[in-house]
Protein backbone atom coordinates (compact mmCIF):
# COMPACT_ATOMS: atom_id res chain seq x y z
CA UNK A 1 0.00 0.00 0.00
CA UNK A 2 1.49 3.52 -0.83
CA UNK A 3 1.11 5.87 1.20
CA UNK A 4 -0.14 8.25 -1.05
CA UNK A 5 -3.06 6.01 -1.48
CA UNK A 6 -3.14 5.95 2.56
CA UNK A 7 -4.27 9.56 2.26
CA UNK A 8 -6.63 9.73 -0.31
CA UNK A 9 -8.70 6.73 0.84
CA UNK A 10 -9.09 7.42 4.60
CA UNK A 11 -9.60 3.72 6.01
CA UNK A 12 -11.07 4.82 9.29
CA UNK A 13 -13.03 2.39 11.12
CA UNK A 14 -15.24 3.54 13.95
CA UNK A 15 -16.72 0.70 15.52
CA UNK A 16 -17.57 -2.78 14.97
CA UNK A 17 -21.02 -4.65 16.24
CA UNK A 18 -21.55 -8.42 16.38
CA UNK A 19 -25.18 -9.68 16.40
CA UNK A 20 -25.72 -12.98 17.29
CA UNK A 21 -28.53 -15.22 15.70
CA UNK A 22 -31.11 -14.40 18.22
CA UNK A 23 -31.00 -10.38 17.54
CA UNK A 24 -28.90 -9.88 20.73
CA UNK A 25 -25.99 -7.69 21.16
CA UNK A 26 -22.38 -9.93 22.15
CA UNK A 27 -19.54 -7.25 20.71
CA UNK A 28 -18.94 -4.00 20.78
CA UNK A 29 -16.01 -1.69 20.32
CA UNK A 30 -15.45 1.75 19.14
CA UNK A 31 -12.12 2.04 17.50
CA UNK A 32 -12.43 5.74 16.64
CA UNK A 33 -14.01 8.87 17.28
CA UNK A 34 -16.86 9.49 14.46
CA UNK A 35 -19.78 7.96 16.17
CA UNK A 36 -22.11 9.14 19.24
CA UNK A 37 -21.67 7.50 22.72
CA UNK A 38 -24.04 5.13 23.65
CA UNK A 39 -25.11 3.47 26.50
CA UNK A 40 -25.21 -0.47 26.52
CA UNK A 41 -28.94 -0.31 26.90
CA UNK A 42 -29.09 1.90 23.48
CA UNK A 43 -26.52 -0.71 21.83
CA UNK A 44 -28.33 -3.92 22.97
CA UNK A 45 -31.80 -1.75 21.73
CA UNK A 46 -29.77 -1.00 18.27
CA UNK A 47 -28.94 -4.66 17.85
CA UNK A 48 -32.17 -5.93 18.01
CA UNK A 49 -33.74 -3.21 15.65
CA UNK A 50 -31.11 -4.13 13.07
CA UNK A 51 -31.60 -7.82 13.78
CA UNK A 52 -35.07 -6.97 12.64
CA UNK A 53 -35.18 -4.57 10.20
CA UNK A 54 -32.29 -6.91 8.34
CA UNK A 55 -34.88 -9.36 8.03
CA UNK A 56 -37.74 -7.38 6.76
CA UNK A 57 -35.42 -6.00 4.16
CA UNK A 58 -34.72 -9.61 3.23
CA UNK A 59 -38.18 -10.00 2.19
CA UNK A 60 -39.37 -6.42 1.11
CA UNK A 61 -38.09 -6.66 -2.66
CA UNK A 62 -39.77 -5.81 -6.01
CA UNK A 63 -40.09 -7.95 -8.11
CA UNK A 64 -36.84 -8.77 -10.43
CA UNK A 65 -38.18 -8.26 -14.05
CA UNK A 66 -35.75 -10.61 -15.41
CA UNK A 67 -35.75 -14.20 -13.79
CA UNK A 68 -35.26 -14.21 -10.04
CA UNK A 69 -31.96 -14.91 -9.27
CA UNK A 70 -30.70 -18.04 -8.14
CA UNK A 71 -29.72 -17.13 -4.75
CA UNK A 72 -31.95 -16.75 -1.45
CA UNK A 73 -32.87 -13.28 -0.74
CA UNK A 74 -30.26 -10.99 1.55
CA UNK A 75 -31.09 -8.54 4.18
CA UNK A 76 -29.21 -5.06 3.98
CA UNK A 77 -25.51 -5.11 3.02
CA UNK A 78 -24.63 -2.01 3.46
CA UNK A 79 -26.01 1.45 4.32
CA UNK A 80 -24.89 4.82 3.96
CA UNK A 81 -25.69 7.87 5.81
CA UNK A 82 -23.67 12.06 5.71
CA UNK A 83 -22.14 10.66 9.07
CA UNK A 84 -21.07 7.10 8.21
CA UNK A 85 -21.34 4.04 6.24
CA UNK A 86 -22.36 0.84 7.69
CA UNK A 87 -21.41 -2.80 6.18
CA UNK A 88 -23.02 -5.81 7.30
CA UNK A 89 -22.01 -9.31 6.89
CA UNK A 90 -24.29 -11.87 7.89
CA UNK A 91 -22.68 -15.91 8.18
CA UNK A 92 -24.48 -18.66 7.04
CA UNK A 93 -25.28 -19.29 11.11
CA UNK A 94 -26.96 -16.05 11.24
CA UNK A 95 -24.34 -13.88 12.89
CA UNK A 96 -23.96 -10.54 11.72
CA UNK A 97 -20.97 -8.72 11.71
CA UNK A 98 -21.66 -4.75 11.47
CA UNK A 99 -18.51 -2.44 10.68
CA UNK A 100 -19.11 1.31 10.33
CA UNK A 101 -16.73 3.44 8.68
CA UNK A 102 -15.97 6.50 7.13
CA UNK A 103 -18.55 7.36 4.37
CA UNK A 104 -16.26 7.11 1.81
CA UNK A 105 -14.41 3.80 2.48
CA UNK A 106 -14.00 1.56 -0.41
CA UNK A 107 -12.72 -1.54 1.28
CA UNK A 108 -14.64 -2.17 4.25
CA UNK A 109 -15.48 -6.08 2.86
CA UNK A 110 -12.11 -6.76 3.00
CA UNK A 111 -12.08 -5.50 6.90
CA UNK A 112 -14.99 -7.27 7.14
CA UNK A 113 -13.81 -10.88 6.37
CA UNK A 114 -10.56 -10.13 8.10
CA UNK A 115 -12.65 -9.84 11.36
CA UNK A 116 -14.33 -12.97 10.64
CA UNK A 117 -11.37 -15.24 10.43
CA UNK A 118 -10.35 -13.28 13.77
CA UNK A 119 -13.39 -14.30 15.26
CA UNK A 120 -12.80 -17.64 13.93
CA UNK A 121 -10.09 -18.32 15.10
CA UNK A 122 -10.01 -16.56 18.78
CA UNK A 123 -13.80 -16.60 19.33
CA UNK A 124 -15.13 -20.01 18.00
CA UNK A 125 -12.01 -21.71 18.48
CA UNK A 126 -12.05 -20.58 22.66
CA UNK A 127 -12.75 -23.45 24.86
CA UNK A 128 -14.48 -21.25 27.02
CA UNK A 129 -16.48 -19.39 24.75
CA UNK A 130 -20.13 -20.15 24.90
CA UNK A 131 -21.98 -19.67 21.24
CA UNK A 132 -24.16 -17.00 21.43
CA UNK A 133 -23.28 -15.62 24.28
CA UNK A 134 -21.26 -11.81 24.88
CA UNK A 135 -17.98 -12.18 23.26
CA UNK A 136 -14.81 -11.85 26.53
CA UNK A 137 -12.09 -13.26 24.78
CA UNK A 138 -8.75 -11.06 25.41
CA UNK A 139 -7.27 -12.87 22.99
CA UNK A 140 -9.56 -11.64 20.32
CA UNK A 141 -9.52 -7.80 21.47
CA UNK A 142 -5.93 -7.71 21.11
CA UNK A 143 -5.78 -9.08 17.68
CA UNK A 144 -8.04 -7.17 16.68
CA UNK A 145 -7.24 -3.75 18.11
CA UNK A 146 -3.95 -4.40 16.57
CA UNK A 147 -5.50 -5.36 13.17
CA UNK A 148 -7.60 -2.25 12.97
CA UNK A 149 -5.76 0.12 14.01
CA UNK A 150 -2.87 -0.79 11.81
CA UNK A 151 -4.89 0.40 8.88
CA UNK A 152 -5.29 3.68 10.09
CA UNK B 1 -44.65 13.04 13.86
CA UNK B 2 -46.98 10.35 12.31
CA UNK B 3 -46.59 9.50 8.82
CA UNK B 4 -46.92 12.45 5.85
CA UNK B 5 -47.43 11.21 2.40
CA UNK B 6 -45.14 8.36 1.13
CA UNK B 7 -44.54 8.12 -2.47
CA UNK B 8 -42.97 4.87 -3.17
CA UNK B 9 -42.15 3.93 -6.99
CA UNK B 10 -40.40 1.06 -8.41
CA UNK B 11 -38.31 1.71 -11.56
CA UNK B 12 -36.67 -0.64 -13.71
CA UNK B 13 -32.94 -1.98 -13.88
CA UNK B 14 -31.02 1.46 -13.90
CA UNK B 15 -28.07 0.07 -15.17
CA UNK B 16 -25.31 1.66 -16.83
CA UNK B 17 -26.88 0.27 -20.23
CA UNK B 18 -28.57 3.04 -20.75
CA UNK B 19 -26.93 4.00 -23.92
CA UNK B 20 -29.28 1.01 -25.61
CA UNK B 21 -32.06 2.49 -24.64
CA UNK B 22 -33.49 -0.20 -23.66
CA UNK B 23 -35.29 0.62 -20.81
CA UNK B 24 -38.41 -1.63 -19.40
CA UNK B 25 -41.49 0.53 -19.20
CA UNK B 26 -42.36 1.66 -15.29
CA UNK B 27 -45.59 -0.48 -13.73
CA UNK B 28 -48.57 1.65 -14.16
CA UNK B 29 -49.29 3.54 -11.45
CA UNK B 30 -52.82 4.12 -10.08
CA UNK B 31 -53.34 7.77 -10.29
CA UNK B 32 -54.29 8.48 -7.20
CA UNK B 33 -53.51 6.44 -4.48
CA UNK B 34 -51.64 7.55 -1.49
CA UNK B 35 -49.10 5.10 -2.25
CA UNK B 36 -48.30 4.78 -6.31
CA UNK B 37 -46.35 1.27 -5.12
CA UNK B 38 -46.15 -1.87 -7.33
CA UNK B 39 -45.97 -5.43 -6.55
CA UNK B 40 -43.27 -6.54 -4.02
CA UNK B 41 -42.27 -9.92 -3.89
CA UNK B 42 -42.76 -11.92 -0.47
CA UNK B 43 -39.64 -13.89 -1.00
CA UNK B 44 -39.58 -17.49 0.13
CA UNK B 45 -41.91 -17.59 2.72
CA UNK B 46 -45.18 -18.09 1.06
CA UNK B 47 -46.55 -19.65 4.29
CA UNK B 48 -48.85 -16.96 4.07
CA UNK B 49 -51.81 -15.60 1.29
CA UNK B 50 -49.16 -15.52 -1.87
CA UNK B 51 -48.43 -11.67 -1.29
CA UNK B 52 -48.54 -8.70 1.07
CA UNK B 53 -51.33 -5.76 -0.41
CA UNK B 54 -49.51 -2.90 -1.93
CA UNK B 55 -50.81 -1.12 1.57
CA UNK B 56 -48.59 -3.29 3.27
CA UNK B 57 -46.13 -3.52 1.76
CA UNK B 58 -46.44 0.11 1.96
CA UNK B 59 -46.53 -0.04 5.91
CA UNK B 60 -43.44 -1.87 5.98
CA UNK B 61 -41.54 0.38 3.88
CA UNK B 62 -42.59 3.17 6.06
CA UNK B 63 -41.78 1.18 9.36
CA UNK B 64 -38.22 0.17 7.63
CA UNK B 65 -37.23 3.75 6.73
CA UNK B 66 -38.93 4.93 9.77
CA UNK B 67 -36.34 2.96 12.17
CA UNK B 68 -33.40 3.28 10.15
CA UNK B 69 -33.90 6.79 10.20
CA UNK B 70 -34.02 6.95 14.40
CA UNK B 71 -31.37 4.71 14.22
CA UNK B 72 -28.98 7.15 12.22
CA UNK B 73 -29.54 9.69 13.55
CA UNK B 74 -29.21 8.06 17.06
CA UNK B 75 -25.40 7.27 15.92
CA UNK B 76 -23.99 9.95 13.86
CA UNK B 77 -25.78 12.78 15.54
CA UNK B 78 -29.20 14.62 14.84
CA UNK B 79 -28.14 16.15 11.79
CA UNK B 80 -27.46 12.62 9.97
CA UNK B 81 -28.96 12.05 7.35
CA UNK B 82 -29.85 8.50 6.08
CA UNK B 83 -29.27 8.21 2.79
CA UNK B 84 -29.69 5.09 1.25
CA UNK B 85 -29.40 1.07 1.72
CA UNK B 86 -28.54 -1.85 -0.41
CA UNK B 87 -29.56 -5.44 0.06
CA UNK B 88 -28.75 -8.37 -2.84
CA UNK B 89 -31.66 -8.03 -4.71
CA UNK B 90 -32.33 -3.82 -4.65
CA UNK B 91 -31.16 -0.78 -3.41
CA UNK B 92 -33.78 1.76 -1.41
CA UNK B 93 -33.22 5.56 -1.80
CA UNK B 94 -34.36 8.00 0.98
CA UNK B 95 -35.27 11.41 0.54
CA UNK B 96 -36.69 13.36 3.51
CA UNK B 97 -38.01 16.94 2.52
CA UNK B 98 -37.49 19.93 5.76
CA UNK B 99 -41.33 19.20 6.02
CA UNK B 100 -40.93 15.60 6.97
CA UNK B 101 -42.30 14.88 3.77
CA UNK B 102 -40.20 11.35 2.59
CA UNK B 103 -39.49 10.51 -0.91
CA UNK B 104 -38.28 6.55 -1.43
CA UNK B 105 -37.27 5.01 -4.23
CA UNK B 106 -36.01 1.46 -4.75
CA UNK B 107 -33.75 0.67 -8.00
CA UNK B 108 -31.15 -1.93 -8.77
CA UNK B 109 -28.04 -2.91 -7.19
CA UNK B 110 -25.96 -0.91 -9.18
CA UNK B 111 -27.44 2.82 -9.20
CA UNK B 112 -25.40 5.45 -7.67
CA UNK B 113 -26.65 8.28 -5.01
CA UNK B 114 -30.45 9.05 -6.25
CA UNK B 115 -30.76 11.87 -3.51
CA UNK B 116 -30.13 14.42 -5.91
CA UNK B 117 -32.98 13.00 -8.13
CA UNK B 118 -34.94 12.75 -5.60
CA UNK B 119 -34.65 15.95 -4.73
CA UNK B 120 -34.86 17.33 -7.95
CA UNK B 121 -38.62 15.48 -8.10
CA UNK B 122 -39.90 17.11 -4.80
CA UNK B 123 -38.52 20.08 -6.69
CA UNK B 124 -39.47 20.14 -10.23
CA UNK B 125 -42.61 18.16 -10.05
CA UNK B 126 -43.75 17.60 -6.60
CA UNK B 127 -43.62 21.43 -5.64
CA UNK B 128 -45.07 22.94 -8.82
CA UNK B 129 -47.96 20.29 -9.76
CA UNK B 130 -49.04 19.18 -5.87
CA UNK B 131 -48.81 22.35 -4.20
CA UNK B 132 -49.59 24.87 -6.81
CA UNK B 133 -52.84 23.97 -6.63
CA UNK B 134 -53.36 24.95 -2.81
CA UNK B 135 -51.36 28.31 -3.18
CA UNK B 136 -54.03 30.17 -3.74
CA UNK B 137 -56.24 28.74 -0.99
CA UNK B 138 -53.51 29.49 1.77
CA UNK B 139 -53.16 33.52 0.31
CA UNK B 140 -56.81 34.51 0.70
CA UNK B 141 -57.15 33.38 4.35
CA UNK B 142 -55.82 34.97 7.05
CA UNK B 143 -54.68 32.60 9.61
CA UNK B 144 -51.94 32.44 11.70
CA UNK B 145 -48.76 31.37 9.91
CA UNK B 146 -48.25 28.23 12.56
CA UNK B 147 -51.99 27.24 11.56
CA UNK B 148 -51.51 28.14 7.53
CA UNK B 149 -48.57 25.74 7.28
CA UNK B 150 -50.28 23.15 8.97
CA UNK B 151 -53.29 23.39 6.66
CA UNK B 152 -51.39 23.51 3.50
CA UNK B 153 -49.53 20.08 4.59
CA UNK B 154 -52.97 18.75 5.59
CA UNK B 155 -54.11 20.20 2.26
CA UNK B 156 -51.07 18.14 0.31
CA UNK B 157 -51.78 15.04 1.48
CA UNK B 158 -55.82 15.21 0.78
CA UNK B 159 -54.73 16.38 -3.05
CA UNK B 160 -52.65 13.08 -3.09
CA UNK B 161 -55.14 10.91 -1.56
CA UNK B 162 -58.29 11.71 -3.28
CA UNK B 163 -59.47 9.96 -6.34
CA UNK B 164 -60.39 12.63 -8.48
CA UNK B 165 -62.39 14.45 -7.32
CA UNK B 166 -62.90 17.42 -9.89
CA UNK B 167 -60.02 19.87 -9.89
CA UNK B 168 -57.93 18.29 -7.39
CA UNK B 169 -57.40 15.10 -9.56
CA UNK B 170 -56.05 17.01 -12.57
CA UNK B 171 -52.78 18.30 -10.77
CA UNK B 172 -52.15 14.79 -9.16
CA UNK B 173 -52.30 13.34 -12.61
CA UNK B 174 -50.24 16.25 -14.06
CA UNK B 175 -47.50 15.23 -10.90
CA UNK B 176 -47.57 11.42 -12.36
CA UNK B 177 -46.93 11.91 -15.96
CA UNK B 178 -44.47 14.42 -15.17
CA UNK B 179 -42.66 12.25 -12.93
CA UNK B 180 -43.37 9.24 -15.35
CA UNK B 181 -41.60 11.34 -18.25
CA UNK B 182 -38.61 12.23 -16.07
CA UNK B 183 -37.43 8.52 -14.51
CA UNK B 184 -38.05 7.10 -17.75
CA UNK B 185 -36.07 9.91 -19.94
CA UNK B 186 -32.54 8.46 -20.52
CA UNK B 187 -30.95 11.29 -18.86
CA UNK B 188 -32.17 9.78 -15.81
CA UNK B 189 -30.25 7.31 -15.18
CA UNK B 190 -26.48 8.32 -13.67
CA UNK B 191 -23.69 7.00 -15.52
CA UNK B 192 -23.05 4.40 -12.83
CA UNK B 193 -20.24 2.74 -14.58
CA UNK B 194 -17.88 4.74 -13.31
CA UNK B 195 -16.23 3.82 -9.95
Amino acid sequence: MLDTDKAQNPRVVFALIIINKAGGLIYQRDFHEGLTKLSVNDYLILAGTFHGIHAITARLMPRPLAPPPPQKPTGIEVLESDAFRLQCFQTLTGTKFLLFTEPHQTNADVVLRRVYELYADYVMKNPFYQSEMPIRCEAFDRHLGSYVKSRQ
Amino acid sequence: MGPHVIKQWLSGPASSSAATGATKPLRPQSGSSVVSAGELDNGPARTRPSRLSAEDDAKLVFGTVFSLRNMVRKLGGPDDHFISYRTGQYKLHYYETPTNLKFVMLTDIKTNNLRMVLHQIYVSLYVEFGVSSITIYVVKNPLSRRYLEAIALLFIDIVVAVEHPGGEGVANELFEMGLESFIVCPQFYPPSGKG
